[in-house]
């Protein structure tokens, strides 16, 4: 089935969303106001946006440190989402979550984890759930290369093989797991060879051209919801930033992030594949690209005049504070 | 109408009527059936313990062998329980914690908080505690007070039949993510259980011995151990009265200090570890808030701080008796 | 430990990424674990060492296999062998089809006297494009392949280390192979070696054509009726040898209204109907337009040009393809050269 015009424009917006999210995070932590640790996505944003145009709200997501992408991709509000990683109360978790667990479960969008690995048992319970239920949701994990590591993405992928879930596993390699290379740290190169090993597909993809990761999502997720079990895909990417912010990335090669800018862009590809083709004109593109600028714009000046909590919501939202 | 039953069937049949009662309630755990994908009975074990014996044949796929995969499906009855489930998993002796302490600590216990209010983790995790059964160092600890310092978790230690039903049907009812602690040596326990279900709240200490001379605070299989003293000091003639905890997350510091304030006296019974545990815990509340009242200065009796040993003259020793818990009665009481 | 090193080289070419594609999902194509392509790697190693060739050249990769031999390389053979020094071409590492070329060109002008590839149809049809008349010796890591065969990796590194000591003439053992070239608005764009199509999809993609919907117009140097992927559509109908002069075109169509309808393996486990309109002789030379105003064409079961209706194409077969090493006429010629026996004089 080929991509409507307006998922066409819609696949387009939620990337394009994501990048001005993450670029604009980038500007505003170096002014010093954004507490914490902020771990941005840009670069990857074919891998959500390729996954989440096949979702609906049966459907939930896991997702990592590296989350907002997911976030966005899954629904949730970007106002809410900048109010939260400013640390303010009106912010999507209050104030109480920031950047690594941004949440919003009415969207089915389980949380971002500041656990490498944390998300993929979580995934493997909604998956149980929608199948217990018999909703016809899927549950999705997003994990890096550095989690695909821990043993708790080994121990869901096998149990999620053997109890058949509708569970899909994508690995977004982006080549470094903070600052160590994947070529040194994953004993097993590609996806393919360990999914086969849990008895379940495992294919590669080129995470930096929607139409790739749409394609491979799509199927994933058709055989998820015909029951025919758990899949596990790799996104080959790159992130443009650092592990978090303030990271100098003196691990990376030279030039390396200017050349990937310049020739791989998940973005310049979208608008150069959709404009040749006669699908969407520069013209439409550029609208879009002037409103996200104006969301994002506007999500800052919000999150920044927003206030604080109140002190007394320290003690809200547990069963109990002694 | 109540009958005698055991500790062990009162909590089988507090997990059949919840899963009669609301078809979300599953369970999961290593061998809860036991059997699944072998060539013999499907329902061959019911738990290690033959607790969950049964509740196969009636449920069927709502009771899930698991392959032996702590953190996946421990994390998996956490993430079903945020959609829609009210999974009650068992994690075989609560030394396993060790291998998905992660998906209890880091995720069920901190999503509600985390998120802003927006997200419940109705999850039940059941779990073996205690020592006393040559069990050894990684089959018998007490770390009911590990999960007692994470905000976001409750803790149910229950001590006798009774306790043990009602609290497990509180604890699947409730949205909040509980640790079940079942002490293996109370399996076997009779008491009377009301046939019926109903629910004990959590926070709510129970005064199981009335006395005027000292308050002794306890939980778990040590309730047992408590009532031995007390009727052994009877006959010297000091009147204990006893406390159990029931839950220690969150705790009931009102019962405990209302009692101390009447007796004057405190001995904390405990079978973990000295340190930072419940014995110290419940010591502190009393030494803040009843300082006033209290005549003698606080006594604790807890296991020592080793590992658990597997020689039995050695767990013997190990584990905290009556014998203690009188001289630690006498000394409050200036008897020693 | 290393020989000569004015002894024979030969190119060892292994794609880490080879056999990874969507197919894995959408049908039940074999995985090949990048461990076991190591392994076929040292396999080669032992062969080359005994038969005396100096140096292998390999390419530098970032995935794995090159680390993978490194490691290997760290752990001495057992003792009884010998291996060849490996050399990793000093090259820029992009993880894509780029470094395939790119290695091919350097093996080329070292000067090697093979090149062992091991991959699909894809690796192939990327050395082949570059390896000029440097003999190829085709290994498939996988079974969905169509142009290198699945063969021992000691056997093929013996034929393929005969061949580059000059104890087994090349002549006598190599095969010029055809290609299917396409030009782009009249510029010669790219090459394949089994088959060439053409969809109605847009895009890339994930790569792998696997439905019938879209399928237009397939070309084929050769096309065996016991062959997996699109090349079985004209080999169940009417079978070319790799031998034959020319090879065929086919124009396809919805399997509700074509006259003739193919059940095809498309992929491993993945029987498609397909519908053909028309199959013709393609011969040599002759320049054959594309008739779809817009699409993809796959090269080799793999989209790989996106077109639009500016865009002119145009498809020509050519007997310039890439020498192959046929495994066993070396052997045979070793056999009856007496090679690889003697007669103990004991």
């Amino acid at each position: 089935m080929p991509l409507s015009k307006d998922e066409l424009l819609k696949a387009y917006r939620m990337m394009k969303t994501i990048r001005e999210f993450e670029e604009r995070l980038h500007v505003e932590f170096a002014t010093g106001e954004i507490p914490g640790f902020v771990h941005l996505y840009a670069g990857e944003e074919a891998s959500a946006t390729g996954f989440c145009m096949h979702l609906d709200d049966r459907d939930k997501i896991a997702s990592n440190h590296r989350g907002h992408g997911h976030s966005i991709g899954k629904g949730c509000d970007v106002d809410a989402m900048m109010a939260e990683i400013y640390g303010r109360g009106n912010g999507l978790c209050g104030g109480k979550g920031g950047s690594m667990h941004i949440a919003d479960l009415s969207k089915g969008m389980m949380g971002a984890n500041g656990i490498v690995g944390g998300g993929s048992p979580l995934a493997c319970g909604a998956a149980l759930a929608a199948k217990q239920l018999g909703t016809g949701g899927v549950a999705i994990s997003f994990f890096g290369d550095g989690a695909s590591n821990q043993g708790t993405s080994m121990e869901s992928l096998n149990l999620a093989s053997v109890w058949n879930l509708p569970c899909i596993f994508v690995v977004e390699n982006n080549g470094y797991a903070e600052a160590t290379s994947s070529k040194y740290s994953v004993a097993c190169d590609d996806a393919a060879d360990r999914a086969s090993a849990f008895n379940m597909p495992g294919v590669v993809v080129d995470g930096h051209d929607f139409f790739a990761v749409y394609e491979a999502a799509g199927e994933a997720v058709k055989r998820a919801r015909e029951g025919k079990g758990p899949t596990l895909i790799e996104c080959k990417l790159n992130r443009y930033y650092g592990h978090f912010e303030g990271d100098a990335q003196t691990y990376r090669g030279k030039d390396e992030v200017k050349n990937l800018r310049a020739t791989i862009d998940c973005l310049d590809r979208f608008r150069a594949k959709v404009t040749s083709a006669d699908l969407l004109s520069e013209a439409e593109l550029d609208v879009i690209d002037g409103e996200v600028a104006a969301l994002i714009d506007g999500s800052v000046e919000k999150a920044k005049a927003a206030p604080m909590p109140a002190p007394a919501e320290l003690l809200t939202d547990v069963y109990i504070s002694y | 109408m109540a009958r005698n039953i055991s500790y062990q069937q009162a909590i089988g049949e507090a997990l059949a009527q919840e899963m009669e009662r609301d078809e979300t309630v599953i369970l999961m755990g290593e061998d809860v059936a036991g059997g699944a994908g072998s060539p013999g009975e499907d329902d061959a074990w019911g738990g290690v313990l033959g607790v969950t014996k049964g509740l196969y044949g009636k449920f069927g796929d709502r009771v899930m062998d698991t392959p032996i995969t702590e953190s996946a499906f421990i994390g998996a009855a956490v993430g079903a329980a945020t959609s829609g489930l009210r999974p009650v998993a068992e994690l075989m002796f609560i030394d396993f914690m060790g291998v998905c302490f992660d998906q209890m600590f880091n995720q069920a216990a901190k999503f509600r908080y985390m998120f802003g209010g927006n997200a419940e983790t109705p999850v039940v995790i059941r779990t073996m505690y205690g020592a006393g059964f040559r069990a050894a160092a990684q089959h018998s600890q007490c770390l009911y007070p590990v999960f007692t310092h994470i905000p976001g978790l409750k803790v149910v230690t229950p001590s006798t039949p009774y306790d043990a039903k009602g609290l497990l049907i509180q604890s699947i009812r409730d949205n909040d993510p509980v640790i079940f602690c079942e002490h293996k040596a109370l399996y076997t326990l009779e008491g009377d259980v009301p046939e019926e279900a109903y629910a004990i709240p959590f926070g709510e200490a129970n005064v199981t011995r009335e006395g005027d001379d000292v308050t002794i605070v306890t939980l778990g299989r040590m309730l047992h151990v408590a009532h031995e003293a007390a009727d052994a000091l009877a006959k010297e003639k000091i009147s204990c009265e006893v406390v159990d905890l029931r839950t220690t997350s969150p705790m009931d510091t009102d019962t405990i200090i209302e009692s101390v304030e009447n007796t004057g006296r405190l001995v904390v019974l405990d079978e973990s570890h000295p340190r930072c545990s419940i014995a110290t815990d419940v010591s502190a509340i009393v030494a803040q808030e009843a300082f006033g009242a209290l005549k003698a200065p606080i006594r604790m009796v807890t296991a020592p701080h080793v590992p658990v040993p597997f020689a039995e003259n050695l767990e013997d020793l190990y584990i905290p008796d009556a014998g203690q818990v009188q001289q630690a009665v006498r000394t409050v009481m200036g008897k020693d | 430990m290393s020989l000569d090193d004015h002894a024979p080289s030969i190119g060892v070419l292994a794609n880490p990424a080879a056999g990874r594609d969507i197919r894995r999902l959408v049908a039940q194509a074999s995985v090949f674990p990048i461990a076991e392509k190591r392994n076929m790697i040292t396999r080669l190693f032992s062969s080359l060492g005994m038969l005396g060739v100096g140096t292998v050249y390999m390419m530098s990769d970032g995935n794995g296999i090159a680390d993978r031999i490194r490691h290997a390389l760290e752990t001495p053979p057992p003792s009884d062998q010998i291996w060849p020094k490996v050399v990793f071409l000093d090259m820029p590492i992009e993880d894509r089809a780029v470094d395939t070329l790119v290695a091919a060109e350097k093996m080329v002008a070292h000067g090697v006297g093979g090149i062992i590839v091991l991959g699909g149809d894809g690796t192939h049809r990327l050395v082949a494009s570059r390896a000029g008349d440097v003999p190829i010796t085709a290994l498939s890591t996988g079974t969905n392949n169509v142009f290198p065969a699945m063969r021992e990796a000691s056997i093929a590194g013996l034929a393929a280390g005969l061949v580059a000591t000059g104890q087994v003439p090349v002549g006598d053992c190599a095969v010029r192979n055809k290609v299917l070239r396409v030009d782009v608005n009249g510029v010669e764009s790219d090459l394949a070696l089994v088959d060439l199509c053409t969809s109605t999809e847009l895009w890339i993609g994930s790569r792998a054509l696997w439905r019938a919907e879209g399928l237009d117009q397939l070309f084929l140097s050769f096309a065996e009726a016991d062959a997996i992927g699109l090349s079985s559509i004209g080999g169940l109908i009417r079978p070319v040898t790799r031998a034959a002069e020319g090879g065929l075109w086919l124009n396809l169509a919805d399997p509700a209204s074509a006259p003739i309808i193919v059940t095809a393996p498309l992929a491993p486990g993945l029987m498609i109907d397909i519908g053909v309109e028309a199959v013709q002789d393609l011969r040599p030379g002759e320049a054959i337009s594309l008739r779809a105003e817009r699409g993809v064409v796959a090269l080799d079961g793999e989209r790989e040009i996106e077109f639009s209706q500016t865009d002119k194409l145009a498809v020509r077969l050519e007997w310039d393809g890439p020498l192959t090493l046929d495994i066993s006429k070396v052997m045979t010629y070793a056999a009856e050269h007496e090679l690889l026996h003697r007669v103990n004089a004991n």
